[in-house]
């Protein structure tokens, strides 16, 4: 994949003639813009289509459920942009939720440390996954699909495959209720939006990993910390997985390891829709969360006509190569 | 100049695929060693049924990663095809008309995504991320549940034996010859020249676009023969079943010594790779190791192998950048 900027010239020239940080963060953002935009255009067609649809209530429910693909994604968007992929996040989602489950057993008193300590055993997860890409230098693709399926292996060995205790309450209890009259998760959003666009797009270790991204040679001629960053970033990834993977378990009170599965591939998607390129290097965190929001509307809308999952994939899809068609669009124009 | 930089790295990738021939004969003797049927025909027969769908399919993978590009289509595509000869086959198109029906599917799949990659210029993890997605779709629609019904003529004709010859050890020997001409011919040395440097490739007068294309579409055209062979064995359509098959396919190349980055590997590499993923599983059964830990092998065995190909790939260097 070296050759990425040989195979699109434009891309490569482009590279060159971004010369002021805001000039380069302003032509990233239409992406996002139109992906926002679509979002929005969904909701209000619904609307139109179903009166009763859009409701207050329908909003948050839809922001309820895409809190799983909006923290998963920040941490495959950050990978990526390393010009990597994690492959391992589902499993991880699996581990995190099961391990939370386990811990539990349905009361809150055991909360205090299991908390603590299934993030930090998803995180110790990335943590392999950065050393043996930043250490052993091994392609990301690989080091992180066979860790998928070493610790799918371990959770299976562990669980036996079947155990699915109930969550402790209090998670649950944070997945359903209300405070002035928004749910909590929606609060988490927020705040977790904020705490990741500052450090992707507001932070020096996020510019950092821009350069890196775009060019490794040139990060590593100016002296970089390639391999902390790297490990810290796949390290990152492992935590958002288990965050996610304890919030999915409180939201179905209960765990299976397959659970993460279903949410791997869209998290790259949201990442790809929102305008990154899956080469590194490009992208802004605002894209990644619109395209995680309008997977998860989408999927919302879908089940609401009571269409069929086939029907809901068949368009995920389509959107992906469209959002890669625009994006082409896009980068042409620029470069004329 | 290009010539000479395919033919060394082509010695390289050697080293690959013999590591993991000499792997999968060690661990088949263990395999046989306790379990003595497994070198009867029967046993043989049986192994052979177990790999042939992800010997297929990791084929197919091959051509695409060999001219530096990922395809994930591989699984939407063999969904399709399972639904498809499940729900055509018993009818009035046949065994033949379904099969021709499924090539058709794959070559449809892999020209879409050859064109989006090689002429539009798209990215192509993400744009077969978008086709794997959209076929999954395709799959589901066609066949909302498991169900369907596999005509017995395809179901016994290819598990069957020809001869006395087991059917997959057929399918296994045309991959292998197949394989070996496409490797001699121009298209196959445009394959590696492409997937080892792009620009070198073009400036020496390689279309890059047609080859791949022409890498895209061999690879839906695999993924959809292994797709109506899993149809075969499995009897039936599930539009679900298939989805796993990803990290496998991709397991098997990587072990199989093929580097993600193209140019480096082949599809022989590849077979052994989907031999020792699959005897792997048998021999860690007839050794009493539970089911469930054959995933942490998998896994550790892929990053040896890759460890391994690393190591060799730089053996194969160094001498050559002493001579120059």
């Amino acid at each position: 994949m070296t050759d990425k900027d040989l195979a699109n010239p434009s891309q490569a020239t482009e590279f060159g003639l971004r010369s002021s940080r805001r000039q380069w963060i302003g032509s990233e953002i239409v992406p996002a813009l139109t992906v926002f935009a679509a979002t929005a255009l969904l909701v209000v067609g619904m609307k139109i289509a179903n009166p009763s649809f859009g409701s207050f209530e329908q909003i948050t429910a839809i922001l309820v459920t895409a809190i799983f693909l909006v923290v998963a994604s920040f941490g495959q968007g950050l990978v990526i942009l390393l010009g990597g992929i994690d492959l391992s996040l589902g499993v991880i989602i699996g581990i995190g939720g099961m391990m939370i489950a386990e811990w539990t057993h349905g009361s809150n008193d055991a909360l205090l440390y299991a908390i603590p300590l299934t993030l930090l055993c998803c995180l110790g997860i990335g943590l392999i996954n950065g050393l043996g890409v930043a250490i052993a230098g091994i392609p990301p693709f690989i080091v992180t699909l066979a860790s998928g399926i070493t610790f799918y292996g371990v959770g299976l060995g562990f669980t036996a495959g079947n155990s699915q205790q109930p969550v402790a309450p209090a998670i649950q209890h944070f997945m359903s209720s209300r405070w002035l009259g928004v749910p909590y998760p929606v609060y988490f959003i927020v705040v977790f939006v904020v705490i990741a666009w500052l450090f992707q797009n507001r932070s020096a270790e996020g510019r950092k990993l821009y350069a890196i991204g775009s060019s490794p040679g040139a990060a590593r001629i100016l002296g970089l910390p390639m391999a902390p960053l790297t490990i810290a970033v796949y390290a990152i990834s492992g935590l958002c997985a288990g965050i996610t993977g304890i919030l999915l378990a409180g939201y179905s009170s209960s765990a299976t390891l397959d659970m993460g599965n279903a949410l791997l591939m869209p998290s790259i998607a949201a990442v790809v829709i929102g305008g990154a390129r899956v080469t590194g290097g490009s992208g802004i965190y605002l894209g990644t969360l619109a395209g995680a929001l309008f997977l998860s509307t989408l999927s919302t809308v879908i089940t609401t006509l009571s269409l069929s999952q086939g029907f809901r994939d068949l368009v995920q899809g389509g959107v992906i190569i469209i959002a890669l068609l625009l994006q082409r669009g896009r980068l042409n124009l620029r470069s004329r | 100049m290009a010539g000479d930089t395919v033919r060394n790295r082509r010695k390289a990738l050697g080293n690959g695929a013999v590591a993991a021939a000499g792997l999968l004969i060690v661990m088949f003797a263990v395999y046989a060693s306790h379990q003595p049927t497994a070198l009867t025909l029967f046993g043989v027969g049986n192994l052979l049924n177990n790999t042939i769908v992800l010997a297929l399919a990791a084929t197919g993978l091959t051509f695409a990663i060999l001219c530096g590009e990922f395809d994930l289509s591989g699984p939407g595509v063999i969904a399709i095809a399972n639904v498809v000869v499940a729900t055509t086959s018993a009818g009035s198109l046949g065994a033949a008309g379904s099969f021709g029906l499924v090539l058709l599917i794959g070559l449809v799949v892999g020209g879409l995504n050859g064109i989006l990659v090689a002429y539009l210029g798209l990215q192509s993890l993400a744009v077969t991320l978008g086709s794997l997605i959209a076929c999954q779709g395709v799959a589901l629609l066609i066949l909302p549940a498991p169900g369907g019904q596999v005509v017995d003529s395809i179901a016994y004709g290819i598990t069957g034996n020809i001869m006395s010859v087991p059917v997959p050890a057929l399918l296994l020997a045309l991959t292998i010859v197949f394989w070996l001409l496409l490797r001699q011919s121009r298209m196959g040395l445009a394959i590696y020249a492409v997937g080892t440097d792009q620009a070198a490739a073009g400036l020496s007068g390689l279309n890059i676009r047609t080859t791949k294309l022409f890498a895209f579409v061999l690879a839906g055209l695999f993924y959809a023969i292994a797709g109506f062979v899993f149809s075969a064995e499995i009897g039936s359509g599930d539009p679900r079943i298939s989805d796993s098959f990803l990290l496998f396919m991709f397991a098997a190349v990587a072990i199989g010594g093929t580097s993600l980055f193209g140019g480096r590997g082949g599809v022989l590499g590849t077979l052994a790779g989907a031999g020792i993923l699959t005897v792997l599983q048998k021999m860690l059964f007839a050794l009493g190791v539970a089911d469930f830990y054959t995933n942490i092998f998998n896994g550790i065995i892929m990053i040896l192998a890759i460890l391994f190909g690393q190591a060799s790939a730089y053996l194969a260097r160094r001498p050559e950048r002493r001579g120059t």
